[in-house]
């Protein structure tokens, strides 16, 4: 007889003959095994040891050009304005075929220069991140296989552009739990003039429950939907209510045996929790004007990357799993609104310093070994330029920049390396599928082995197509 | 007799987790019992899965994956001589049978399954193919291709309190696993249960009260009279009108990134309609599936066709158009074969199916079958509306204006030119501009709203003309569009994506079924659509009758008797009552595919009605509760925890269909897609419509529906998760909306006293103990309190 068994056994006869909700309590208390308490975010152990414990992933929405920022090609620079070699784009697909692609190589405006001891090459757009490239470990050969926004970042998070599918923090609150016991174990923060494109399907969980989706805290009002009890109502109000309906479900429990009120019961408990730890999280007085001053923050409490990285920090102290940053919009084509002279500038002083103090600020506080940051966009942008008024560059899959940090990835690598022009990688190339096995390995998950059944399929991250662990860019 | 995959059922029986995905299992397997009887080893009980999940991937159907020419699929493959001069299975010979030698190797070379597949054989699943070998190795069609008889029903011994067929068949397995069923629930649950599972609502006080009295009296007679009620419902529509429209992926904007509202509730209107006019299910996939095809199809049959419109519409900029239509018809294809067939058909876009008898060609043969529409937006008029009449009217409306007006043209002409530029200025911009034009090049349109500033204002006949030119007008141009399928009458070719890239056409195909069921019907034109329809709702065909009823049975168990209710392939779970779903796939097929019989036959069981409660003894030989020794209780669905508040509350506006609603949600929620949506918040009844009628927005769905699962329409559903959050409680305890609700509550909690505030929302009195909990409460608290309790968010 499992643990379960007796334990469910246990409690029938004890509750079986009336013993009264403050046993029941005592009992739940007891037990924080998920079978049991029927928290489905209780910790669970990972397949074997693992490096890290948790994740913070800077997302940023729209393809940020490797071009202006990690992949230096001097080649672009010399043929600018010529075209293309046709062995590089025949047959390939891009996006505004019809309209405003272009075959015309552009090269980049912005000063170049070697940074850390392994030289990595960083632009002028990112002095901050330029300090701490020690720190980083780049892959400059990713590689995705959709070129549309939606379908792209969905592609990036659930590794398929097909809807229904969990996202990485969905597969990783699944697999693991969630070490925080106040607050959901996958966060969504974001940042930038509008919402990503696809909604809320990029932290959509899919088939598994959905407890296992990520969930926004908002930067606007109340930081989790529905956290604020109602203005007329006041705390005692609320413990009162919040406690007649404990005492009301637990005889509900002892009467039917619907392990689904045990889950309820403690569901409420952690609402009610959250309902304090929540606005703890949110409110920053207790940080240093040294530490805003770090992350650049002027006032804690305007909504921007910056405060979302100080946020990320203390989620990531607080032990929440999947902690996931949007910040739009990346997407330069050229033109009034979205070009590489003015906006891509912009939202670089937006991210670069607040990103770099985020590692700065999780490796003082010992959290960088066992937290893995990871910074990249769903593509990134071709060698080849719209030229308009202003100038900017279309939609690439084929070789873009991403950068990790912390989590037991080597500090200071600099993996793979793309052509002359910057279009498709020359060797090791690392596609979406092994970002994500990558990543579940360091969290101590075997992506083939992270699974769920339907449809008389295992399904998991990495779908079905070969992906491997990229040990290379692993200390 | 029997059809082959009857089997008897064992004393105990080996489960292969599933992988059920929700709360709770998913993270549990069952316990794994694997005791074998010696005597009762059956193919597709014991063996067929222990195939399907370790070797069909290398040596299954899929001729371009199978290795050293095996397969295992076929009786005839796994017992031919191989390449290498061995025999994979031979009957009754278990050491010249090869695949013996290779699961029991302990050389890495030779292992099957290969240890790079990450999977293993147990113990016991090696020595149950040895033992099926030694039994002769018999192989068995799969049940869910096998065609449906009627079963017999079985006999019992004695009497029985019920001759009910769904509860012989429950009753004889529930026999053999030793398990007594439940007692019949209390008065007030029966009623509450068949309230929710029909109408989607709890019964109102009175009802209860009602109810209780006339079964005391009546018994059984009472409650079958109640279910007949609430199957009249205009409400039953509704409850079950969700249910279909997740399978249909119903939602009212066009998702991907920019998800623009879209206008096709019509459909979902037309999806109520027809299940309150019981509309037999044949003729309701038939339209929903081809309605544009049927003779003289009329408009209610065109706007039926919205089933397959309730795909995508991606309108980022910079895709290419019909990559897009492509992956709609993929979405198509996959969505047909899921709802009607309960096969993963999709699998079969890049690749031969890797476990089911389902060929890449097939796939696209299906795929044809889609591939030449249209796909417009129509006007729907109202039903009686004669159009070519109503044209003729609108004409001879338009006719009566102009020449009224033009027979008062010296007091308009008198009017107009006294208008001092300070008028002119006060006026509407398109009044200023039809002045600014020239009167002879002003449109009718013009002339008549300058008309009606000043002179035609006061003048009676001149508005007992407009007003019918008006109504006209509306009843022609001013109506609710709905988005369509049009078959083309030029069709496209269609040919197979390599590896479902459609970059890459290979060989054309024309339109064609699964070589695994029933032929289409003979005929000379080639296949289309309504060919297609006809074909899914054959008698003849295994899976949709089975498949249906398989859905219904799950919502009022919370579980399929065929666990794996999108995937009755070679991978899916077996029924646990072969026989009774069999049985209920007849009845639906001989009553004329009548669907609210199946409903009545299964609310009507005395299995239906059993008590909810767990007992010891079910704990522990049914965990799972699927031999059904008692009901289960089972959380409300998103859009019925919405109506039960406001039935509670007595805020409901019962409004049966209609454009959508905006109730009340959070601030801020609407900005988290890329373009941020207007809400504005519906006021008056529209504030307190059902759930079905909310908005639904892809990118960013209503919270409060969201939380407690409903789906997205992002892709088709055929079955809810039912998870338990905190966000959940979060919801009910501050959620706007449920905080109107409890303020509405709260002054029937003063007005009509706690007792009935419990009944309303529980449908029963509270016990001495629990009003005690109450008493000592404010009234807003205590309606606060009902609307969280476990119970009120229930059906038991």
């Amino acid at each position: 007889m499992s643990l379960r068994d007796v334990t469910r056994r246990h409690f029938f006869e004890r509750c079986g003959i009336g013993v009264g909700s403050i046993a029941l309590h005592q009992l739940l208390e007891q037990s924080s095994d998920a079978a049991v308490s029927g928290n489905p975010l209780a910790p669970r152990a990972p397949h074997f040891p693992a490096r890290a414990k948790r994740v913070i992933y800077l997302f940023m929405a729209g393809g940020p050009s490797q071009l202006e920022m990690f992949d230096y090609k001097p080649a672009l620079t010399k043929f600018n304005g010529e075209p293309i070699p046709k062995s590089y784009v025949e047959g390939k697909r891009f996006a505004f075929m019809d309209s405003s692609h272009r075959t015309n190589l552009l090269g980049t405006k912005r000063q170049f220069e070697q940074h850390g001891e392994n030289r990595m090459w960083v632009s002028d757009l990112l002095p901050y991140t330029s300090k701490i490239v020690d720190q980083l470990t780049f892959i400059r050969t990713c590689k995705t296989d959709l070129f549309n926004h939606a379908p792209a970042k969905l592609f990036m998070n659930t590794g398929t552009g097909q809807f229904g599918r969990p996202s990485m923090g969905a597969w990783l609150t699944y697999g693991l739990g969630s070490e925080c016991e106040d607050l959901p174990g996958f966060v969504v923060l974001q940042s930038g003039p509008r919402g990503p494109r696809g909604g809320a399907i990029l932290w959509g969980s899919g088939m598994l429950p959905s407890a296992y989706q990520g969930v926004p805290l908002r930067n606007r009002g109340e930081p989790i939907l529905n956290l604020t009890t109602p203005e007329s109502i006041s705390d005692e109000q609320q413990i009162r209510v919040i406690d007649a309906v404990r005492k009301l479900n637990a005889k509900k429990l002892a009467e039917t045996g619907d392990d689904e009120i045990a889950t309820r019961i403690n569901a409420y408990e952690m609402a009610y929790r959250m309902q304090t730890s929540a606005p703890k999280l949110m409110d920053t007085t207790d940080e240093t004007q040294e530490t805003l001053d770090l992350y650049g923050i002027k006032d804690p409490k305007e909504s921007t990357f910056a405060r979302n990285c100080l946020l990320a920090r203390r989620l990531a102290e607080r032990g929440v799993r999947f902690i996931q940053l949007y910040h739009t919009n990346w997407d330069h084509h050229g033109g009034p609104t979205e070009n590489l002279e003015t906006h891509l500038p912009d939202i670089c002083r937006e991210i670069d310093q607040p990103s770099a103090a985020l590692i700065l600020d999780l490796k003082r506080h010992g959290l960088l070994d066992d937290t893995i940051v990871i910074w990249g966009g769903e593509f990134g942008r071709t060698p080849m330029g719209e030229v308009r008024e202003s100038t900017g560059r279309n939609h690439h899959i084929d070789a873009f920049t991403m950068w990790f940090a912390g989590g037991g990835f080597k500090p200071g690598a600099i993996y793979g390396e793309t052509d002359e022009f910057g279009f498709g990688a020359i060797d090791h190339p690392v596609h979406v599928r092994d970002i994500h096995a990558t990543v579940l390995h360091q969290l101590g998950l075997n992506h083939e082995r992270l699974v769920v059944r339907a449809q008389g399929l295992d399904f998991r991250l990495t779908g079905v197509l070969p992906a491997r662990v990229v040990h290379e860019v692993l200390a | 007799m029997a059809l082959p995959y009857y089997f008897p059922l064992p004393p105990v029986r080996s489960q292969l987790w599933m992988g059920a995905v929700w709360l709770g299992m998913a993270l549990t397997p069952c316990i794994l019992r694997t005791t074998l009887a010696a005597d009762e080893l059956r193919f597709n009980r014991d063996i067929r899965p222990i195939l399907s999940e370790y070797c069909f991937a290398c040596h299954g159907f899929d001729q371009s994956q199978r290795e050293a020419g095996l397969r295992l699929d076929t009786e005839s493959g796994a017992k031919a001589t191989l390449e290498s001069g061995k025999n994979a299975v031979v009957s009754k010979s278990p050491e010249n049978s090869e695949l013996l030698h290779r699961i029991f190797s302990e050389d890495e070379d030779e292992k099957m399954p290969p240890a790079e597949g990450g999977k293993s054989l147990s113990q016991d699943q090696k020595a149950k193919l040895k033992l099926w070998i030694e039994q002769g190795a018999a192989y068995e069609p799969h049940w869910a291709f096998s065609p449906i008889e009627r079963p017999r029903l079985p006999k019992f011994e004695g009497s029985s309190d019920t001759s009910h067929p769904i509860d012989l068949f429950v009753r004889e397995q529930l026999l053999q696993v030793g398990l007594a069923p439940s007692p019949r629930a209390p008065a007030h649950t029966l009623l509450r249960r068949a309230s929710f599972d029909l109408i989607g609502l709890p019964p109102t006080v009175d009802e209860v009260n009602a109810f209780e009295k006339d079964y005391a009296q009546r018994g059984i007679q009472a409650y079958q009279d109640a279910v007949d009620r609430y199957l009249e419902r205009p409400a039953f529509g509704e409850r079950w009108g969700r249910w279909w429209l997740d399978q249909a992926r119903y939602a009212d904007s066009n998702g991907y990134s920019i998800d623009a509202p879209r206008e096709i509730w019509k459909y979902r209107d037309w999806v109520i309609e027809s299940l309150n006019d019981n509309l037999p299910f044949d003729q309701f996939t038939i339209e929903q599936l081809a309605g544009d095809l049927l003779p003289d199809a009329s408009q209610s049959q065109r706007i039926a066709t919205g089933f397959h419109r309730n795909t995508q519409i991606n309108q980022e900029g910079g895709i290419d158009q019909e990559q897009f239509r492509i992956e709609s018809v993929f979405d198509r294809v996959a969505t047909t074969g899921t709802v009607f067939l309960g096969l993963s058909v999709g699998c079969a876009q890049c690749h031969n199916h890797k476990f089911d008898p389902i060929s890449q060609k097939e796939y696209y043969e299906i795929f044809a079958f889609f591939n030449n529409q249209d796909e417009p937006t129509m006007k729907v008029y109202g039903k009686e509306e004669n159009l070519p009449e109503l044209k003729e009217k609108l004409k001879e409306a338009e006719k009566a204006l102009q020449t009224y007006i033009a027979e008062k043209k010296q007091a308009y002409q008198t009017w107009e030119s006294k208008l001092t530029d300070e008028e002119k200025k006060k006026m509407a911009p398109n009044l200023r501009k039809a002045l600014e034009t020239e009167p002879e090049k002003r449109n009718q349109t013009q002339i008549r709203e300058l008309f009606n500033v000043e002179v035609g204002k006061v003048d009676s006949q001149f508005q007992s003309l407009l007003e019918n030119y008006t109504s006209l007008d509306n009843r022609l141009n001013g109506v609710a569009t709905t988005m369509v399928l049009q078959e083309r009458k030029e069709p496209r070719q269609t040919r197979v994506f390599v590896k479902g890239d459609f970059t890459r056409p290979a060989e054309t195909v024309t339109p064609g079924v699964l070589s695994v069921l029933h032929p289409l019907a003979a005929q000379e034109k080639e296949p289309n659509r309504l060919d297609l329809a006809r074909w899914i709702v054959s008698k003849a065909n295994p899976l949709t009758a089975r498949v249906i009823v398989n859905r219904l049975w799950q919502q009022y168990f919370g579980r399929g008797i065929v666990e794996t209710e999108n995937d009755f392939g070679l991978q899916g779970a077996l029924p646990t009552h072969p026989e009774l779903l069999d049985w209920l796939a007849s009845e639906f097929m001989d009553s004329g595919w009548n669907f609210k019989q199946i409903h009545r036959q299964i609310v009507l069981s005395e299995t239906y009605m059993q008590k909810s409660d767990d007992r010891e003894d079910v704990r522990e030989k049914d965990q799972d509760n699927q031999w059904l020794a008692r009901q289960q209780r089972l959380r409300l669905d998103a859009e019925l925890i919405r109506d039960a508040g406001l039935a509670v509350s007595g805020l409901l506006t019962s409004q049966l269909g209609g454009p959508p609603v905006f109730p009340p949600i959070p601030d801020g929620v609407m900005s988290q897609g890329q373009v941020k949506r207007q809400w504005k918040t519906s006021t008056g009844e529209d504030r307190f419509r059902r759930g079905i009628y909310t908005f639904v927005y892809r990118a960013t769905p209503p919270p409060s529906l969201s939380v407690f699962d409903a789906p997205e329409g992002n892709s088709t559903c055929t079955r809810r998760v039912r998870s338990n959050t905190p966000l959940q409680a979060l919801t009910l305890l501050n959620d706007a909306a449920f905080f109107e609700f409890a303020t509405a509550l709260k002054k029937i909690v003063e007005s009509e006293g706690l007792e009935k505030a419990f009944l309303r929302s529980t449908s029963r009195k509270p016990t001495e103990e629990e009003k005690e909990i109450l008493a000592s409460m404010d009234a807003l608290s205590v309606a606060r309190v009902l609307l969280n309790l476990d119970e009120t968010v229930t059906r038991e």
